[in-house]
């Protein structure tokens, strides 16, 4: 019997996994404005067999309280127009592209996605996802988000009616190669995993360690058996960001050196997007001002409490708390090592059904994903655990997904 | 500079959203000279031209791309952030024409202000990418639009750089006109509307007397010419045979469509003086 084979997916959004990767001595931060970079990188993968490339998104401007960073990359281009691009210079490779159902229509959505779909031929995903931050509102004319629950049951509807759309765009015009895009989710709330368990085909998940993608991925397939489905037809691929050296040690040295280009103003900033309150103008070597954080935070003051009241006991300087902050990314394992310890431990946690696969974060680009295409996925395919071709043209063959599913959302 | 002449044409067939089809298309409008390929039509819409756009862009190197975006089926937010991502993919070659379809009368008025104001937000000289000083940006040079029409509100700032084009083509159609009066290009028939627009477009079959024609673009009278096209793969390459003459002496030229095409960003660009700089060699 062929071993546990691992999906492999690159989520290339922005310049890299940490704030400070794109100061990087092999960062590109001008590339993300130009064709050429996106041909290479798209090409990059393709060449290192992974099953699609994902592109996050967000619908408002980085930053909190008004205040745009300057110190954070913010190259949030459109991410359907970047991966459609993308399809134009590669033949197989999946793309993923983030899409809210709050802010968007199910007819605009369908539309974007059915030609999508067709000019790729048959290569689009939808990751799936619900608008949560205030500060996007006011940028489609409302003044506050809609409360959580009805965003889910909105996000029902419009998945729904998107389904709708396809199946009628598949019988009128040229076919949809693969009916509809692949349909992929994000959500961690118990909300979000009933949510997944009955529409997502792939999901993408942060699990520090291989415990948590034990617990995450079982949690997941009982709640998709629960609902009627089978959980082989689901994807579940947690995020892996990585920093490789010829030693353990020369990557521990890389990684510090990686974090050691921010200064307390990025992490500053970096921890005012993350807490909704803009914390530029206070010393970093003072207190943590948490009243005003509290009183002037855009996002639920309780969970904003909760994220600054241990710090603010201890008495931990704001500056300090800030680059602590930045330095423990977002619930998502960073691997440190060689590149065969980084194999063995992609294929232990496969084998202990921690995940069906991974979404690698690159540090940096596109040094990052360069490093892991030339150095991590020979040692895979050697091990018989990559594919090394494509078993056919649309995502859903590469994911190894039988024809589509009734969507029971 | 000499007045360039511009050749334009559209492209509805429900074929084109295939790469089999589209592919040699785009070839063939490049090898015809064409200026600008407009991808959808009013009242014609067989597929979503934004993201057509996008596919288009890394397959051409010259050819302008313009997509016709439905005032009733699109929001200026995303729709600003689409065609400004293109735009960088084109290094400068994207255009729009924003139709009526359906919507109430004044809204397609309103996705061009809207979309205008998110674009105008950032500052042509805004991205500064200095690793050894850790600046990313210059905050002081975006600002949030705040655009209040009758039909949309878009706050911003809209989290896309400004286009390469300051803000991509605006093209008219006289067939379904809007009431934008600094529209980039109008396309205008013989006896219809002419909408105000800097640059003017005559719409014309594929068979028309390329002398008299260009007797009238030495008069003033016209800028170039618009071909609608039905069936692009037989279409194209007669008009590359008979009007190729009038652009061959720009087949090579480099630059931004609107440097090419002689066309100034509108006046109601809220004092940019040009489109995106990214800086070299971060």
């Amino acid at each position: 019997m062929m071993e546990k084979q691992i999906h492999l997916w690159a989520f290339l959004q922005g310049i890299g996994f940490f704030p400070s990767g794109w100061m990087h001595e092999r960062a590109r931060p001008e590339g993300v404005f130009s064709m050429d970079y996106y041909a290479r990188v798209a090409k990059l993968a393709e060449q290192g067999c992974f099953d699609a490339i994902v592109f996050g998104d967000q619908l408002q401007s980085r930053g909190a309280g008004g205040h745009t960073p300057e110190r954070m990359a913010m190259p949030t281009l459109d991410p359907v127009s970047l991966l459609t691009a993308m399809a134009a210079v590669t033949d197989h490779v999946g793309l993923v592209a983030t899409v809210s159902t709050s802010y968007n229509t199910p007819e605009m959505l369908a539309e974007r996605f059915g030609a999508m779909e067709r000019i790729s031929g048959g290569r689009a995903g939808w990751n799936i996802v619900t608008t949560a931050h205030p500060a996007t509102a006011p940028n489609f004319g409302e003044d506050d988000l809609p409360p959580k629950d009805e965003r889910y049951r909105r996000a029902k509807e419009v998945v729904a009616k998107a389904c709708e759309l396809w199946s009628a765009m598949d019988r009128e015009g040229p076919m949809l190669p693969q009916g509809r895009p692949v349909l992929v989710q994000a959500g961690q709330s118990p909300d979000g995993r009933d949510f997944a368990a009955r529409t997502a085909e792939a999901i993408f998940c942060p699990a520090a360690n291989i415990e948590a993608g034990i617990d995450f991925r079982n949690d997941l397939r009982s709640r998709v058996a629960d609902v009627g489905r089978n959980p082989d037809g689901v994807r579940i691929m947690p995020g892996l960001s990585c920093v490789l050296g010829g030693s353990e040690e020369e990557a521990r040295a890389t990684h510090a050196a990686i974090l050691d280009l921010a200064d307390d103003a990025l992490a500053i900033e970096y921890l005012s997007e993350s807490l909704g309150c803009d914390l530029t103008a206070f010393d970093p070597l003072g207190m943590i001002p948490v009243e005003t954080i509290l009183d002037q935070t855009i996002l639920p003051r309780a969970d904003i409490a909760r994220a600054i009241t241990p710090a603010q006991e201890k008495g931990t300087p704001l500056g300090a708390f800030a680059a602590n902050f930045m330095r423990h990314p977002r619930g998502h394992n960073v691997f440190l090592g060689t590149p065969e310890q980084m194999a063995d431990m992609m294929i232990e946690w496969r084998d202990a059904g921690a995940c069906d696969g991974f979404t690698l974060q690159p540090s940096y680009m596109p040094g990052g994903l360069e490093d892991f295409v030339e150095q991590v996925v020979p040692i895979l395919q050697k091990r018989g655990r990559l594919r090394t071709e494509y078993p056919g043209t649309t995502l859903r063959e590469t994911l190894g997904l039988s024809a589509r599913e009734a969507v029971t959302a | 500079m000499t007045r360039p002449f511009i050749l334009s044409a559209s492209i509805a067939e429900a074929t084109f959203a295939v790469p089999e089809t589209a592919a040699p298309i785009l070839r063939a409008a490049e090898a015809a000279g064409l200026d600008l390929l407009v991808m959808g039509r009013s009242g014609t819409r067989p597929f979503d031209a934004q993201v057509l756009l996008a596919w288009a862009a890394p397959m051409t190197s010259r050819l302008g791309l313009v997509a016709t975006v439905p005032a009733s089926n699109a929001h200026p937010f995303h729709v600003a952030r689409a065609l400004s991502a293109i735009d960088f993919l084109s290094a400068g070659r994207t255009g729009w024409s924003v139709i009526p379809e359906g919507a109430e009368d004044g809204m397609a008025e309103d996705m061009v202000g809207a979309a205008r104001a998110l674009w105008d937000g950032w500052g042509s000289d805004t991205l500064i990418l200095d690793k050894a000083s850790g600046r990313y940006l210059d905050a002081a040079k975006v600002h949030a639009s705040n655009y209040e029409g009758p039909f949309f509100k878009v706050a911003g700032p809209v989290n896309a750089m400004r286009p390469p084009l300051g803000h991509p083509l605006l093209v008219v159609d006289g067939d379904d006109p809007i009431a934008i009066s600094d529209a980039d290009l109008a396309l205008i028939g013989e006896h219809g509307a002419a909408p105000a627009a800097t640059k003017r477009l005559l719409k014309v079959s594929p068979e028309a007397d390329v002398a008299s024609l260009l007797a009238r673009f030495e008069a003033g009278e016209i800028d170039g010419l618009h071909f609608t096209l039905t069936d692009a793969a037989a279409q194209l390459p007669e008009i590359g045979a008979r009007f190729a003459s009038l652009v061959k002496d720009r087949a090579n030229e480099a630059g931004d469509l609107r440097r090419r095409l002689g066309l100034p960003i509108p006046q109601t660009a809220s004092n940019q003086p040009g489109g995106a700089v990214i800086p070299e060699n971060a």
